[in-house]
């Protein structure tokens, strides 16, 4: 029987951002908003969920006087990506 | 909903379009290879002026790279604010090359105050964090310029009385800039 999968990469939103920080150290916020192709609201939303379930760090700063969004990846959320990768393998079997 | 062939193609898309961009780093080659070679070559050609008291070589050969620092690092920082994140490989050649600044940085000091040529050792860690970025990136020539350079440090230290700035000008192009163009030209032709 397949796992179950995580719903909260099941997002493809959600997926892009996590699959975007898995390989960066860490990835600014516009940069997120051309990876996904979302609005900024809607960014922010999937990024607030990631956050509150611990799968990425945020960290808030100012360039040029502009507030700026750093986003990277948690232990967590590297696991659950981990798992979450190798639970669709199987379901493409 | 998402097949799971779809959320592998969004995975794999997404993984693909954040790879680290190695044009920055044949840019950062080709201006210290550029900058060492000339400073040499000046330094051969006009001996009496680079030497004319008793600090002007000396300020000659530290107020350049420590200007050059200054603006790699700032291209460095714009380079990274512009693509928007860092990826590991980034993360690691960094870290690599601010540590062979501060070594550099020592090497310049303890041969002052021992009163010994820097070159040599300059040249030998130059070699061996050439061979690492070359074997990190995976890319022959920087791997083979840092090899040779290697020679070249081995050679030098049997040979004491070989002219330095000879040895900087063919190590550093063979080492440093041939290989900084190569990787430039394959960044540019992708």
């Amino acid at each position: 029987m397949n796992k179950p999968i995580d719903k909260l990469l099941f997002n493809p939103i959600r997926l892009k951002i996590i699959s975007t920080l898995i390989n960066t150290s860490e990835c600014d916020f516009s940069h997120l908003k051309k990876i996904t192709e979302s609005t900024q609201g809607n960014l922010s939303i999937q990024i607030k969920k990631l956050k509150e379930n611990n799968y990425i760090n945020i960290k808030k700063s100012f360039k040029n006087n502009y507030p700026q969004t750093t986003c990277s990846i948690t232990k967590k959320g590297k696991r659950k990506f981990e798992e979450f990768f190798e639970t669709i393998l199987t379901y493409k079997k | 909903m998402n097949t799971s062939e779809e959320q592998i193609e969004i995975i794999s898309k997404v993984i693909n379009s954040t790879k680290e961009n190695l044009k920055p780093l044949s840019v950062n080659f080709i201006f210290w290879g550029s900058l060492i070679v000339g400073m040499s070559l000046i330094h051969y050609i006009f001996p009496q002026f680079i030497q004319s008291t008793e600090y002007s070589s000396l300020l000659f050969w530290t107020v350049l790279p420590i200007i050059g620092m200054i603006l790699t690092v700032f291209y460095n920082i714009k380079v990274q604010k512009t693509t928007g994140y860092e990826t590991y490989l980034g993360r690691a050649i960094k870290i690599i090359w601010g540590v062979f600044n501060l070594s550099w940085l020592l090497i310049v000091i303890i041969s002052l105050l021992k009163d010994v040529n820097p070159v040599p050792d300059i040249l030998f860690l130059l070699s061996t964090t050439l061979l690492i970025t070359g074997l990190i990136i995976k890319f022959k020539p920087i791997i083979f310029g840092g090899l040779l350079l290697m020679l070249f440090t081995v050679y030098i230290n049997y040979n004491p009385s070989i002219n330095f700035l000879l040895v900087n000008i063919i190590g550093i192009s063979l080492g440093m800039l041939i290989p900084g163009i190569t990787l430039y030209k394959s960044k540019v032709d992708e």
